[in-house]
């Protein structure tokens, strides 16, 4: 987890979920992602990530297969499943309301 | 995945999943150039995925089996007493379970009640009169069936093989609707079978039915000779039926084998208010609770006194739970015996408990050290949890184990007369019971090391641990007094009813129960019989039986004492002021034949007993016993006077013969009336022989058979027993728990002993540096010895004290049990407090020695 800040509860999951929308990856290529897409923001850590992947795949969000890194070395891709796409609508309208909910709050 | 997959994978295909996750956490450090924490990632997915706990658990459960398999002798003796303490409390709990607890074996069996007669002035309770029982059922609310039994009639069946008597009731059409029963074959009565001269039907017992008619099914709808008359056979129960209540309320027959409907006369006759045959049954309707129906039967009581003052001026009605009517007089021997087995298991819970401590104690450097190492106290609490729970369920599942095997050999040993004893049986409500039982020792002994380790600084749990052992010792000790305290009295109470004189001989006398066919009777319905016919029948039998040899004399009883049946009739004494109307005097009577009292060695007191001039031509003559004398002669001398019962005669009483103990050895003796036989105002159809010899009885059981199928080829006999075997019987259970508690008291002592040696010696072996010191500095070896031993009194002496305190409360519970002892006997009390006292010292000198032995050197040395 960055230092940067504090990932709110179930921020990782739906920003995982986000990272996986265009394309399958490997757990690097989601926590660069991730970093990416948060303009450097958040920066995953192994043990928050890996832990987190795992959970959504028993949940049935994601699917898993074996696949063959840049470096030609073996790695585990991580996709979207049409759970995981019902799953990240949900969670981005939710995550809209409680922001805007959160800005108009503080700016009042 | 779905989550149940995952937990699939998780658990079974453990290895891929490893493997998997092992390559790819490395891959990806690979890919990042990372360093390091490979496991920790791992171990956190781990934490994460289906069935995270459950494989904690299970691995917890590995440790705690290596860690367990690597301590054998500690595992064995822990699981070993478990075992031995679930095994034995199982066995118990099946027994109490099949006979207390479980339901009645009828369907909606708490709307199930037995109705009875309550003599108003001493609040007894009495079997029904015919007609009471017609006026209760046609007047009463409260009742969705109420049904008679009349457990009395006997039919001798004959044109099958040798002719038998068949144990018979008389029932009302709707008593096996009452029970909610279906017939295995045929149907049940019908109401109009259950008139007079429509009821020449039957139906059996699915034992009689097999026995009799090889379970034929196309003998239903056929006829069977009952009492000469022909019988159509309509149902057969089905074979687990039986009418549970207690053995004494039938008098003890509660196997029927043949049923007939009752067949009242409808209205009854006047007669049949004076008599009281019936068992009654009844059903509560929907909704109606006891106290309403007691109501009911209240007011229908004091119609009926209005009504008939005669007969039922003193008597109301009381409805009795059936439930707790059967089990009434074997709750509390039952709940005694849970009880002492229940105790006994704690003492062995205190020794594993103990065993426990002092494997914490030596463990206490292996968890300091993972406390050191970051294992959290939550942590290490589960894992020991997780191991005293394997162990709780290793003896747990040894324990059930036993008690299948165990359950059967206790059944074969219980005393016959127990109710419900088919019921017995381990079923899941036992397991249930077990389990309970496993998982709350397996709590206990998780929290028993932890209490004093756990807590605080290393320094003080030495001295928490000894005070917790301490304390256990004392509850071992205390327990084990209550039980020997237990055991103690109910032994002095057998040795004191075995001890009693029964007040006839109980040597050398054989008794068999013949069965008087139609040809003698008037049927069964209470009527006058043919006196002539069974004295000519009495008198030939008598005369060969004394013929053979061996044989001393013989004689005929209606009621032979401790035989299980009784009656008894109200009398009026000539020239005494009437009783007010409804009252009576009612005293025991007792049809014999001349020459019994000789034969069975009843003395005579004053006067005469009867002969063979008693016939039913001469003078009407009735003898008392001493009891009857004493309560309604005083000091006066009964002989001459004239008394009367059954009818308008007057009997004059020509002599006092001692009391006896009919009912059991420990009743008390009662007012009785002897008549002979020739003269009864009724017909006793079922006369027991009574046969003295001068060989063993047994040997002239042949000889005997032989005379009574050579006098009445046509007359049963059965319920043959010696008079010696009816005493054992008699007593039979109260030396069935006594036979018990002692065995578990014997347990408790030496379990308790184990544990105090147990303690003493972890007591020595802490101070063992101390007792070394001191005997350098000079105390004697002898002294150490004391101290020691003064260590151990101070314990067994407190548990005594307690124990005591605890038997004196506890004692009054058993009081129903006892016979001639009172709960907290003092003399027994004393010697079980000084057993106790001498085990403990024996238990704690070998320890004691072993501390006067330390070497002074060692402890130098070491210091």
């Amino acid at each position: 987890m960055g230092a940067q800040s504090e990932l709110l509860q179930g921020t990782l999951d739906l920003l995982i979920l986000k990272s996986l929308t265009l394309e399958p990856l490997h757990g690097m290529g989601i926590a660069r992602r991730i970093a990416q897409i948060t303009n450097g923001t958040f920066e995953v850590k192994a043990g928050s990530l890996f832990p987190a992947l795992h959970r959504m795949e028993e949940a049935g969000w994601l699917a898993s297969s074996w696949g063959e890194a840049e470096t030609n070395r073996r790695a585990k891709f991580y996709k979207l499943t049409a759970a995981g796409r019902k799953q990240l609508r949900e969670e981005s309208a939710r995550w809209a309301r409680i922001s805007l909910a959160m800005a108009s709050a503080l700016q009042a | 995945m779905r989550y149940f997959q995952a937990l699939w994978r998780n658990l079974f295909r453990r290895e891929q999943v490893e493997r998997e996750l092992d390559e790819e956490i490395r891959a990806y450090m690979e890919m990042t150039g990372a360093r390091g924490g490979i496991e920790q990632v791992k171990e956190s997915v781990r934490d994460v995925r289906a069935g995270a706990s459950l494989e904690t658990l299970l691995q917890d459960v590995r440790y705690a089996v290596r860690t367990l398999a690597r301590n054998r002798g500690f595992a064995a003796v822990a699981i070993g007493t478990l075992a031995l303490g679930i095994g034995a409390t199982t066995t118990m709990f099946t027994v109490v379970d099949g006979v207390l607890l479980k339901p009645l074996p009828y369907p909606e069996p708490e709307r199930l009640a037995m109705l009875w007669e309550r003599h108003i002035p001493h609040g007894e309770l009495d079997t029904v009169a015919p007609a009471n029982f017609y006026d209760w059922r046609a007047q009463s609310r409260s009742f969705a069936h109420m049904a008679a039994v009349d457990p009395y009639p006997d039919f001798i069946l004959t044109g099958a093989g040798e002719p038998r008597r068949l144990a018979g009731a008389a029932v009302s059409y709707d008593l096996f609707r009452l029970f909610g029963v279906r017939m295995a074959l045929g149907r049940d009565f019908v109401e109009a079978e259950d008139h007079p001269g429509r009821s020449q039907v039957v139906i059996l017992s699915y034992a009689a039915f097999a026995r009799y008619f090889g379970a034929r099914a196309d003998m239903v709808g056929r006829a069977m000779t009952l009492n000469s008359a022909n019988y159509t056979i309509v149902g057969v129960l089905p074979r687990d039926f039986s009418l549970v209540t207690r053995a004494s309320d039938f008098q003890g027959r509660g196997r029927f084998e043949v049923y007939t409907p009752l067949a009242l006369a409808s209205p009854p006759e006047a007669w049949q208010r004076g008599t009281h045959p019936l068992c009654v049954f009844a059903r509560m309707k929907a909704g109606v609770t006891l106290a309403r129906a007691q109501t009911d039967l209240d007011r229908i009581a004091g119609m009926l006194a209005r009504l008939y003052p005669a007969d039922d001026k003193e008597r109301g009605i009381a409805a009795v739970p059936l439930g707790q009517r059967v089990v009434e007089n074997v709750r509390t021997a039952l709940v005694t015996l849970l009880a002492g087995v229940g105790m006994v298991f704690l003492i062995a819970c205190a020794n594993i408990a103990n065993l426990l401590l002092t494997r914490a104690a030596a463990r206490q450097r292996e968890m300091s050290l993972r406390v050191a190492l970051g294992a959290s106290q939550a942590r290490l609490a589960r894992q020991l949890f997780t191991e005293s729970m394997v162990l709780a369920a290793a003896g747990g599942a040894l324990g059930v184990a036993m008690a299948i095997m165990g359950v059967p050999a206790l059944v074969r040993r219980l005393p016959a007369d127990l109710p419900r004893a088919a019921e017995i049986g381990v079923d899941w409500r036992v397991l249930a019971f077990t389990t309970v039982v496993a998982l709350a020792t397996g709590v206990l002994f998780g929290l028993v090391p932890l209490a004093p380790s756990l807590r605080t600084g290393v320094r003080s749990v030495a001295a928490r641990q000894s005070r917790l052992r301490g304390a256990l010792v004392v509850g071992q000790v205390a327990f084990a007094l209550v039980l020997l305290t237990g055991a103690g009295v109910m032994a002095k109470s057998l040795l004191r009813l075995l001890a009693v004189a029964p007040g006839f001989r109980t040597d050398h006398i054989l008794t068999a129960r013949l069965s008087l066919p139609p040809r003698f009777t008037n049927g069964y319905k209470f009527g006058v019989g043919k006196h002539r016919e069974i004295s000519r029948f009495e008198r030939d039998l008598v005369e060969r039986v004394r013929d053979i040899p061996g044989v001393e004399s013989a004689a005929f009883t209606a009621y032979l004492p401790l035989g299980g049946t009784d009656n008894s009739w109200a009398f009026t004494v000539e020239g005494r002021p009437p009783k007010p109307v409804g009252v009576y005097d009612v005293a025991h009577y007792r049809p014999v034949s001349g020459g019994y009292f000789e034969t069975i060695g009843i003395p005579v007191m004053r006067g005469r007993g009867f002969n063979d001039r008693d016939t039913e031509d001469s003078l009407l003559v009735v003898a008392i016993n001493e009891s009857m004398a004493r309560m309604f002669w005083g000091a006066a001398d009964p002989i001459g006077q004239r008394l009367r019962f059954g009818g308008p005669q007057w009997r004059t009483i020509v002599g006092v013969m001692g009391d006896v103990r009919h009912a059991a050895l420990g009743a008390q003796p009662k007012p009785e009336m002897y008549v002979p036989y020739a003269q009864v105002p009724n017909v006793e159809a079922r006369p027991t022989i009574v046969v003295r010899t001068a060989v063993e009885p047994a040997g002239v059981l042949n000889a005997l058979r032989r005379a009574v199928a050579e006098t009445g080829p046509d007359v049963p006999m059965d319920e043959v027993a010696t008079m010696k075997q009816l005493v054992y019987g008699s007593a039979d259970e109260s030396r069935f728990r006594t036979a018990l508690l002692a065995a578990f008291a014997a347990m408790a002592l030496m379990v308790a002993s184990i544990g105090l040696y147990g303690v003493m010696s972890y007591v020595v072996s802490l101070r063992r540096r101390e007792f070394g010191i001191r005997i350098a500095v000079g105390a004697s070896r002898g002294a150490v010895l004391g101290l020691v031993l003064r260590q151990a009194g101070k314990l067994a002496a407190l548990g005594i004290a307690i124990g005591l305190a605890a038997a004196a409360m506890l004692g009054r519970l058993i009081a129903s049990l006892l016979y001639g002892v009172k709960p907290f006997d003092v003399a027994t009390v004393a010697i079980v407090s000084a057993v106790l006292a001498i085990v403990a010292l024996m238990a704690s000198y070998l320890p004691a020695r072993r501390a006067a032995q330390a070497d002074p050197m060692d402890s130098l040395r070491y210091e």
